[in-house]
């Protein structure tokens, strides 16, 4: 996925000016959203994580996680993640090709952290057939309490 | 007796935005059963140039902030259904026209008053906006409702505002009056609704038969097309669509066919139908169209005559090519209740236990559970809950 978009609403005040996610915002319909895009210099994802919401990282920037901001959901299933856990991913619309699709409950996601490096992972899966022809992707997100 | 004509607005999108609020206000796109075309918009992503049965990438080219939904038919139907029992608290005589508008008898004193109160009382209790128009007869109703919409509610009475109506609007307003029909009547001198009701009836007959007359009758606010309580027989039953990404691999192709005979014997023997005829039409990439029937000895539902009939139009049709569209029709159908025998009639099938067994482990299991083995070229299909209900699962409509 390319990237997702939060609605203003839903990311407090204090995370948008510690982060100047100002810059983020954009309008649909008449309602500002945050919008988080993979292909930006410091990618940064919305996520919840012990009960608060937190800005952090899109894949790692130093060299101490990979690099990448996806992961398959396959690696997390066989145990290939450690110092990882399962954190869900805040959006309420996701990017994929140019093709935005609403997002209901947000997405599964991993947060890693090495000597105090941390960084947000999107879970994916194979397209589904729906998914594939939607958007021509062969991957799609994990969302949570849903299936495209 | 007044008839009132309720119609959804943007009834799938609507939908959506029920079960989450987000989408309000929006651009958003529902996309149909491949998930390449956009077949209902908001009036947002309307406003940006989308039209219906527009492919995604040509859509969102217009309209890129737009959000775009897999359709899920089954929660349209729960929608639909919700809709439909409250406006059969309102109004005695009901039709189910289509998923989303029905026609309904109005007798109330004060018929803009009802049709208000039913628009409120439906978004209030089911979530969405509808628009209701009144008048004398359904064919007027429908025009009336599409000049009220979005969430309107208008009575139209009276010769002068008849008029202005029919006077304001081309002749291919009228449902039922397709392009190549206005395209006819142009050559009269008919182009708006007004010209089609002053029409004298015998012309319009000889142009358009008695279907087209009716309409003229109705546009002048004689009631010749009834509100269909209940559905009226089939003649004719069809499955089928595009078949997702066009293939030219014959194992793919057939499995379509066996896919979209299932799905029609099993409509069939939800109506208790039997099929005299079976026709079979295959549409290719490249524009090509081939069709042919099969009639059979004596009206049949048993699947495996009916397979055979579909093997010997696959072999009279297939072409080398890329397949994308494919369509079954069941004609010459034969009613449930006692039927008369033929001379041919086949014996009884022996292994009905095994049908119904199949019947009873799709209910528990899902609908598809157990079907035909060439089916497993589609394993995407399959996998995908949401293409076992489509829109023509929705039973009870008196349109398709």
């Amino acid at each position: 996925m390319d990237g997702i978009a939060l609605s203003y609403a839903d990311v407090p005040l204090e995370l948008i000016k510690e982060f100047d996610l100002s810059r983020l915002i954009y309008e649909r319909g008449g309602e500002k959203e945050l919008r988080f895009f993979r292909q930006t210099k410091h990618a940064m994802l919305p996520i919840r994580h012990d009960g608060q919401v937190e800005i952090v990282s899109w894949g790692c920037r130093t060299k101490k996680l990979p690099n990448t901001g996806y992961t398959w959901l396959k690696t997390l299933e066989a145990g290939e993640w450690v110092n990882a856990e399962e954190v869900t991913i805040l959006a309420t619309a996701g990017i994929r090709n140019g093709i935005w699709f609403p997002i209901r409950s947000g997405i599964r996601g991993l947060l890693a952290e090495v000597d105090g490096d941390r960084a947000v992972y999107m879970l994916v899966e194979p397209a589904t057939y729906y998914f594939k022809i939607m958007t021509r992707s062969d991957r799609m997100p994990v969302l949570i309490g849903e299936r495209i | 007796m007044l008839i009132a004509h309720l119609d959804a607005d943007c009834f799938y999108v609507s939908a959506e935005r029920v079960r989450d609020s987000f989408l309000l206000g929006k651009p958003v796109g529902v996309l149909g059963n491949q998930g390449a075309c956009v077949i209902a918009k908001s009036y947002e992503m309307k406003a940006k140039g989308v039209g219906t049965g527009e492919p995604i990438w040509e859509a969102v080219k217009k309209c890129p902030d737009g959000l775009f939904i897999k359709r899920d038919f089954r929660w349209y139907e729960v929608l639909s259904r919700e809709m439909l029992t409250l406006v059969r608290e309102e109004s005695p005589f009901v039709e189910y026209y289509s998923i989303d508008e029905f026609f309904l008898s109005v007798n109330a004193r004060d018929p803009q008053k009802f049709a208000e109160a039913i628009r409120d009382r439906i978004l209030k209790r089911v979530g969405v906006p509808v628009t209701i128009g009144v008048a004398r007869t359904k064919t007027l109703a429908k025009l009336v409702s599409d000049l009220a919409k979005p969430f309107g509610a208008l009575a139209l009475l009276g010769a002068d505002a008849e008029r202005t109506l029919l006077e304001s609007r081309p002749v291919s307003d009228v449902t039922g009056i397709a392009k190549r029909s206005a395209a006819k009547l142009a050559l009269y001198g008919i182009k708006t609704c007004w010209d089609f009701a002053q029409a004298p009836a015998p012309l319009v007959r000889r142009i358009l038969t008695v279907v087209g007359e009716r309409l003229c009758y109705e546009l002048r606010g004689e009631k010749t097309i009834p509100i269909q309580t209940t559905r009226p027989p089939h003649k004719i039953v069809s499955r089928g669509g595009s078949i997702g990404q066009p293939s030219a691999d014959p194992a793919v192709q057939w499995a379509w066919a066996v896919r979209n005979l299932e799905r029609l014997i099993e409509t069939l023997d939800f109506h208790g139908l039997m099929v005299g005829k079976l026709t079979l039409i295959l549409e290719y990439k490249d524009g090509t169209t081939r069709s042919d029937a099969v009639t059979f000895e004596a009206p049949t539902i048993r699947y495996d005559f009916l397979l055979e009939g579909t093997q010997t139009l696959w072999q009279r049709l297939l072409i080398s090519g890329l397949l994308y569209r494919m369509h079954f029709l069941a004609s010459e159908l034969q009613y449930p209740g006692a039927r008369q025998l033929s001379l041919f009639d086949p014996p009884p099938r022996k292994d009905r236990r095994i049908i119904d067994l199949m019947h009873d482990v799709n209910a528990h299991h899902g609908r598809f559970a157990l079907r035909s083995a060439v089916t497993l070229h589609l394993p995407e299909i399959y996998a995908d809950d949401a293409h076992s209900y489509d829109i023509c699962d929705v039973q009870g409509k008196t349109c398709f």
